[in-house]
């Protein structure tokens, strides 16, 4: 009974997966979109638009839901670069 | 040449990284995300009584080479509360026997630990390294990682990939009702974001996770009922984690933000889970923001989840007591109040280099669980 509920959980993973990634490349091709300046960029860079300080916290709250739900993930630590940071 | 690798060797290496930090002229930080010193307090309280009081700190420094060195440190003390049940009654013995913590003697006492975490990193352009280790009574957690990150796209778009790798040491402390013997778990993690400016006034990125856990994943001191009697919680020690995010981040015109997220995840032992988030900034005056937040939670069981066990074999050789494995769904709000006195007072120099913040939170699940965060932290730039 366990080995067939791994290889059913793992197929459906595998599923799943496909569309993630599925889903990325998707989200990746967008970039071939118009270009924005660096000079218009001001309102992208203001404090309350970055990625970066809302990781921190929210790598802070993730570790206390780790504790309470069964899932994890999503805080983004990496990236950054241009004006997104 | 065979080199003996112990589970202290990123030290050593970690102490020749510092050395190369440190060898330039350590130079002022600009980074306004990045502040030099950071010191945060944080309190968590459930209504399980179980209290979290963690006191961090962060210090960064980058050299004229553009080598940037960040040092973070955490000391958590975790408060569990006695038993609240007299003394030989059936619901005492109950909350013994399923009891998460150690009991060891005497269950009518709280039971502290304290948790240390040091983390370093070591960044230079586009690539970064970091050593993470947390210690406790029970338990030694250790992980290095990498990351590479790339701009693109007339730096409009930026790819970053990262990675890293967990092992730790797991050496459960007496308990009474259970025999759990030392144990190890590792943690593979790769993950791959791409962050984007959209408009003048809309950023989005989107991060693929994939974790791969290996080793002891239940906890040690939880006993479950099962068949009339009462068993070990027992997990899988193989399990496979993938998320996806989205986060669009928005500009308004009334010199506010509004950031919307969404992330999915599911992993071989069946649960599934949505989790959707926004977060409203808005500045009240110039150097002062205020931040509401609102965050929804779903997901299913594992597949090995039952509410009662038939027998002591529990679901293909696997029971849990954990409530994380059953379906729930969960909703959090947030307040939190920034302040930029470098903006608010020009005159004081020390004053101008100083940043707070303090937020609240308010989580509650449908588990009949709800907790309260309190967080103030202060940042000063050099």
């Amino acid at each position: 009974m366990s080995t067939t509920m791994n290889v059913r959980s793992h197929e459906r993973g595998l599923r799943h997966l496909l569309v993630l990634i599925g889903a990325l490349v998707i989200a990746l091709s967008v970039s071939g979109c118009a270009t924005v300046p660096a000079y218009r960029r001001e309102r992208v860079a203001d404090r309350i638009m970055s990625f970066g300080a809302d990781a921190r916290v929210d790598l802070r709250l993730m570790k206390s839901f780790d504790a309470r739900e069964g899932s994890t993930g999503g805080t983004g630590g990496a990236g950054g670069g241009c004006a997104c940071k | 040449m065979r080199v003996q690798v112990t589970r202290w060797f990123p030290v050593p290496a970690l102490v020749g990284a510092l050395a190369m930090a440190w060898a330039p002229t350590c130079a002022a930080q600009d980074d306004p995300e990045d502040p030099a010193v950071a010191t945060l307090a944080r309190y968590f309280t459930g209504s399980d009584h179980v209290a979290v009081r963690s006191l961090m700190g962060d210090y960064t420094f980058t050299s004229h080479k553009d080598l940037s060195l960040a040092i973070h440190w955490n000391n958590e003390r975790v408060t569990i509360p006695a038993i609240d049940a007299p003394i030989g009654s059936s619901e005492a013995i109950d909350a013994i026997t399923t009891a998460s913590r150690p009991i060891s003697g005497n269950a009518f006492r709280d039971f502290a630990k304290v948790r240390n975490e040091f983390q370093g990193a070591l960044s230079r352009r586009h690539v970064g390294l970091d050593y993470y280790v947390s210690t406790e009574s029970d338990y030694l957690g250790q992980q290095i990682g990498a990351r590479y990150d790339r701009d693109l796209s007339n730096q409009q778009f930026n790819l970053a990939l990262g990675t890293s790798y967990g092992w730790d040491a797991i050496a459960p402390v007496a308990d009474d009702d259970t025999q759990t013997a030392a144990d190890t778990k590792t943690t593979l993690h790769w993950n791959a974001i791409a962050t984007r400016v959209l408009t003048p006034s809309t950023l989005v990125r989107v991060g693929l996770e994939y974790n791969l856990v290996n080793g002891l994943q239940h906890n040690p001191y939880r006993n479950v009922y099962a068949g009339g009697t009462i068993v070990p919680e027992h997990h899988p020690d193989h399990r496979e984690r993938r998320d996806l995010f989205v986060k669009l981040n928005q500009y308004l015109e009334n010199r506010s933000s509004i950031k919307l997220s969404y992330r999915f995840y599911d992993d071989d032992w069946g649960i599934v889970s949505h989790e959707i988030g926004s977060k409203l900034s808005q500045y009240v005056t110039h150097g002062v923001f205020a931040q509401y937040q609102y965050r929804y939670y779903t997901q299913s069981d594992a597949d090995f989840y039952r509410s009662v066990y038939t027998t002591i074999d529990g679901v293909g050789g696997y029971l849990t007591g954990d409530y994380r494995m059953a379906a729930l769904s969960s909703h959090l709000f947030g307040v939190a109040l920034n302040l930029d006195f470098g903006v608010l007072t020009a005159d004081t120099a020390w004053l101008r280099r100083l940043r707070a913040r303090m937020s609240y939170d308010r989580y509650f699940n449908s588990n009949n669980y709800s907790a309260n965060i309190l967080e103030s932290g202060v940042d000063f730039r050099f």
